[in-house]
């Protein structure tokens, strides 16, 4: 009783209601701007919230969270300039979607669906927290470099055209990912002997290049072309929609919450893997994928948002941060006297359930100003290009240097945005380099600790994955997934050499 | 005509102590040498605030990450020595130079204030098969190669832990699995990726105190107020006394050359924030060791703490230079 | 063969321009080949890369890096054999499709604005660049371009130095003091 009581708190204070409110709203600008980050936002808040208390701190910076992730969706669907890491796969789908004037119904699904996801989400923070977080401690070394490789398979649904090309981009993202000194023996990669590249090279501003400075580079082609109108009469999907879309939502939400729960893999991996799996269960979308299929733009929105509910989890039961904003929260409730670890929830349960109070509120305000303020939005794309594409580009080089104060950050930006620009006149896919460089520190840090484990013996390493369940489990997916791809060796061989260039 | 000049001149030299009575006259830049959430972030954003408050100004924050904080070294040390660009660090740029990760160290800065002290202890899996120090170490000599150790890279707290109890001990085989940081390290912990942890009391103690990890030895003196039980290395093996105590720190650092009256308004103000009871409580809450030292205490803090941990590992052949090349004496020496 | 289209790009093609399936495209061999070169060269670096403490076994430094380098210089190749035997398609030119003289213009601006960015600070460099893209872009009146340029930039410097604190380069602009001076006032006015 007294939880449900903590629970409501939220909701019984004007005060902290207005606070979530503006979170959430200032959030899903935040989200928007390509470089501007939620992690930043929240970072900026610890000293600015510094002498409230803790509460008052502790809505604003989750309105901030909840409405960030959200927000990355909208650049995304607008301008095919993705706002944060996990709205990459909303681009797919949401871009050739606005591009026909329904950008309206994009960003109204997205919001019903972010809102779909939110909850779930929620729903697995509150009810079975400590049973998830569990289940993610069993995540050793090998089972995140199993999940890893699972994720670099997803370049067979990200390279639209040739898939060998495909592969190039995904290899080439790995590569970039280990630029600079290795962060286990400090030995110094790709770095040519430049100082410049011993802080390795952010995949944000990879990010921002490829998609932003890339993208206003084409659009130069055609500036003297008229914007595309955008339809905005009908936002709110129908609840026809909402339902034939609710068994997909409901799986990649699931998707969204574990990989969310798991610390070290955050909401961009979820989105992506949540993408690949509608793309495999989705059996005849009304538009292809890449097209401005529906379901690629639930299935990364529904995930996204309920990997925020996910990542709450071993903070909340651990003190262990699911991802980068909830260590920084972890850090706000130590300043604020608390102490974040497994006995929060035993000494100070009403934190646990105010926060899952300040969630709720959050998704809800989601909804009020997701679809409301989608008229403004719209606007920004019937901006003259002559306007518009300066902008993106002063936005991106901001938004490049604001990720690390770094003016390094801002050459690599520019000189991936030049590159990115020759990728796609060729028919480079732009994703698996982004999914590459995600996954690379992934991979590459847990093979490393994985065989070390084992001492360097492979068959060590092996025979422990047939040992435990989980690892078996993963490891027999990755294999499915990637005959699935490749029925035959024969028809793979086929496809790669084959004149004409299939679609993957 | 030499009336006026003089008269210019005092009154420049007038305008001239005026500016620097101003300082702070615009807002300071705070480099932060560790990303968000981290425990030198937590503890430079704890005090920082309180420290503004004592200097009426501002004190904007940045992380800047990368090259195991050897960028943002970098960055300071190349700004102006105006007192407006100011290093928030934690112990390892003192170990950059043997460990081959840059050229530079705290040698080109001056203290404003060291600001806390940390105290490592090993910890292990609760499902471990031994429970104190001594148990893991017999455990070890039967069972060479199959303890695994977590470790955060040459030059971090678990490998200076590690090289001690090697040289102590003569010797330790066990299997050093590196992670990015404690945080993910004590995480593998209590998952039984690794076994055995050498890290900051701080960043543990809340693990501890679940049950979700164990105690086998404090890596101090004495015993530790924040856990009085739990058993200090010194009890298992007299050696240690040579190296202990010994821990992480985080302090603040201008770059040389800063003016005087610059660095001691600074100090100034630091020493006021690092007293006030919020700041206080939360270093104690953390275990860390409240010290808040500047000057020539602090430079002698500083230049012991290089000399004893850069030997120990060069000893243990764990560096990539040896500190005889940077001039940095073998202690007693 | 002469013939000319010059609305063959629907407007549609500008998410993934990959120009059609079954022809290659100015310039497409080269970058191609620019990018085995690339990776050859990447793979070697790879290969160099020494574990500064311990042997250049299974879990070296390099491990990785050779791995995806190598499946670089492969794909790299495959795509080079494809894309020589398509057929060049003719109806486009490096210049106009690939290159045209707005494109290679605006990637110049990039440049010049990275190497004035540190000397000459971040709001005269952003107002520079503004400025003169949108005055050759819309071809509009000097007033409408400096109200647009100036307005935008304005709000984006509010945006992030003064909410989110990020400390562009401030170059010539003495903008710490700036601030100050108007935090000050601010002050002052609440003092009073």
């Amino acid at each position: 009783m007294t939880a449900f009581m903590d629970f409501l708190t939220v909701f019984t204070q004007p005060e902290l209601l207005l606070l979530v409110g503006l979170g959430t709203f200032a959030g899903i600008y935040v989200g928007a701007i390509p470089g501007l980050s939620v992690t930043m936002a929240v970072s900026i808040l610890i000293s600015f919230t510094f002498s409230w208390d803790v509460y008052p701190a502790i809505s604003l910076m989750i309105g901030i969270y909840m409405g960030g992730v959200y927000g990355g969706s909208r650049t995304a669907i607008l301008l095919n300039i993705p706002g944060a890491p996990s709205a990459i796969a909303t681009a797919l789908d949401g871009y050739p979607m606005a591009k026909r004037g329904e950008a309206g119904t994009a960003i109204g699904v997205t919001t019903v669906m972010s809102i779909i996801g939110g909850f779930v989400g929620i729903g697995v923070l509150a009810l079975a927290a400590p049973l998830v977080s569990d289940f993610a401690l069993r995540f050793q070394p090998r089972d995140y470099m199993l999940l890893a490789i699972l994720g670099i398979l997803l370049v067979g649904s990200l390279s639209q055209g040739s898939l060998v090309k495909g592969i190039f981009a995904g290899a080439l993202g790995i590569a970039i990912g280990a630029v600079g000194r290795d962060p286990l023996t400090f030995a110094e990669r790709f770095t040519f002997d430049f100082q410049l590249l011993e802080g390795g090279i952010s995949f944000i501003a990879v990010m921002i290049g490829m998609f932003g400075v890339s993208e206003a580079l084409l659009q130069l082609h055609h500036v003297n072309k008229d914007a595309v109108r955008q339809k905005i009469s009908r936002i709110v999907p129908s609840l026809s929609t909402v339902k034939k879309h609710l068994p997909l939502s409901l799986q990649t939400s699931s998707i969204g919450v574990i990989i969310g729960a798991l610390p070290g893999t955050g909401g961009d991996i979820a989105a992506l893997m949540a993408y690949d799996h509608a793309k495999r269960v989705t059996k005849n979308p009304e538009r292809p994928f890449g097209d401005g299929a529906m379901e690629g733009l639930v299935a990364p929105e529904t995930a996204n948002n309920a990997a925020v509910g996910g990542a709450f989890i071993p903070m909340m039961t651990l003190g262990i941060p699911g991802d980068a904003v909830t260590a920084i929260m972890i850090g706000a409730l130590f300043i604020h006297g608390l102490n974040p670890g497994p006995m929060l929830m035993i000494d100070q349960p009403d934190m646990f359930w105010f926060i899952v109070g300040c969630l709720v509120m959050a998704n809800i305000f989601m909804l009020i100003f997701g679809l409301t303020g989608i008229k403004l939005f719209t606007r920004i794309v019937e901006m003259p290009r002559s306007v518009l594409i300066p902008l993106i580009m002063l936005l991106s080089i901001v938004g490049a240097y604001a990720v690390n104060n770094s003016i390094t950050d801002v050459y690599w930006m520019l000189g991936f945005g030049v590159f990115g620009y020759f990728m796609r006149h060729y028919g480079y896919p732009l994703g698996p380099v982004i999914l590459g460089v995600i996954l690379s520190r992934l991979l590459d840090d847990n093979w490393r600790r994985a065989i070390i484990s084992e001492q360097e013996d492979l068959g060590r390493f092996f025979a422990g994955i047939f040992s435990s369940p989980l690892s078996l489990v993963l490891f027999v997916s990755v294999i499915l997934i990637f005959v699935s791809q490749t029925p035959l060796w024969t028809k793979a061989k086929a496809r790669i050499f084959s004149k004409e260039r299939p679609r993957a | 005509m030499k009336r006026m000049i003089i008269g210019a001149l005092s009154a420049l030299a007038l305008t001239a102590t005026a500016a620097v009575a101003e300082y702070p006259e615009k807002e300071i830049q705070g480099i932060i040498q560790w990303g968000a959430g981290g425990s030198t972030d937590t503890v430079m954003r704890s005090v920082t605030p309180h420290a503004e408050e004592a200097l009426g100004g501002t004190v904007v924050m940045q992380n800047m990450t990368g090259a195991v904080g050897a960028i943002a070294l970098n960055h300071v040390a190349g700004s102006a020595a105006d007192g407006y660009t100011l290093l928030m660090g934690a112990e390892n740029p003192l170990l950059y130079k043997v460990m081959g990760l840059g050229d530079k160290d705290y040698s080109e800065f001056t203290p404003i204030s060291i600001l806390a002290r940390g105290t490592p202890v090993l910890v292990a899996n609760p499902n471990s098969p031994f429970n104190d120090y001594a148990e893991m170490m017999a455990y070890i000599k039967e069972n060479p190669g199959e303890v695994k150790f977590g470790s955060t890279g040459p030059g971090g707290l678990p490998s200076v832990v590690t090289a001690m109890i090697s040289s102590v001990e003569g010797g330790l085989d066990v299997t050093a699995v590196p992670y990015d940081g404690d945080g993910p390290a004590l995480t593998g912990l209590q998952g039984g990726a690794i076994d055995v942890m050498p890290a900051v009391l701080g960043a543990a103690i809340e693990g501890i105190r679940a049950g979700n990890m164990k105690v086998l030895a404090i890596m101090d003196v004495a015993a530790n107020t924040k856990l009085p039980d739990a058993p200090y290395i010194t009890q298992f093996n007299d050696a240690y006394n040579t190296y202990l105590p010994w821990g992480p720190f985080f302090g603040v650092f201008v770059p040389n050359g800063t003016p005087d009256d610059v660095v001691a308004k600074l100090s100034a103000a630091y020493a006021t924030g690092a007293q006030h009871p919020d700041f206080v409580q939360l270093m104690d809450d953390r275990g860390f060791t409240l010290m808040a030292i500047t000057g020539d205490e602090a430079d002698a803090f500083l230049s012991k703490w290089q000399q004893g941990t850069a030997w120990l590992l060069q000893d243990a052949d764990l560096t990539k230079a040896s500190p005889e090349e940077f001039g940095i004496a073998r202690p007693g020496e | 063969m002469e013939h000319i289209d010059p609305e063959h790009h629907d407007g549609t093609s500008d998410a993934t321009p990959g120009g059609e399936r079954d022809k290659r495209r100015p310039g497409e061999v080269f970058f191609a080949g620019f990018l085995l070169i690339a990776s050859v060269g990447l793979l070697w670096s790879a290969w160099g890369i020494e574990n500064p403490f311990g042997p250049n076994g299974l879990s070296a430094p390099r491990s990785i890096p050779v791995a995806a380098t190598l499946a670089m210089v492969i794909s790299a190749a495959i795509i080079i054999f494809k894309t020589a035997k398509l057929p060049l398609d003719r109806s486009e030119t490096l210049a106009r499709d690939i290159l045209p003289v707005t494109a290679v213009l605006f990637a110049l601006f990039l440049i010049a604005y990275g190497v004035l960015l540190r000397p000459l600070g971040f709001l005269p460099t952003s107002a520079l660049f503004l400025i003169v893209a949108i005055k050759l872009l819309s071809k509009r009146g000097w007033l409408w371009t400096l109200t647009v340029s100036l307005t935008s930039l304005i709000v984006i410097w509010l945006i992030f130095r003064i909410v989110f604190s990020v400390l562009m380069p401030a170059g010539i602009v003495p903008e710490a003091e700036f601030i100050q001076l108007f935090r000050g006032l601010i002050r002052g006015g609440m003092a009073q």
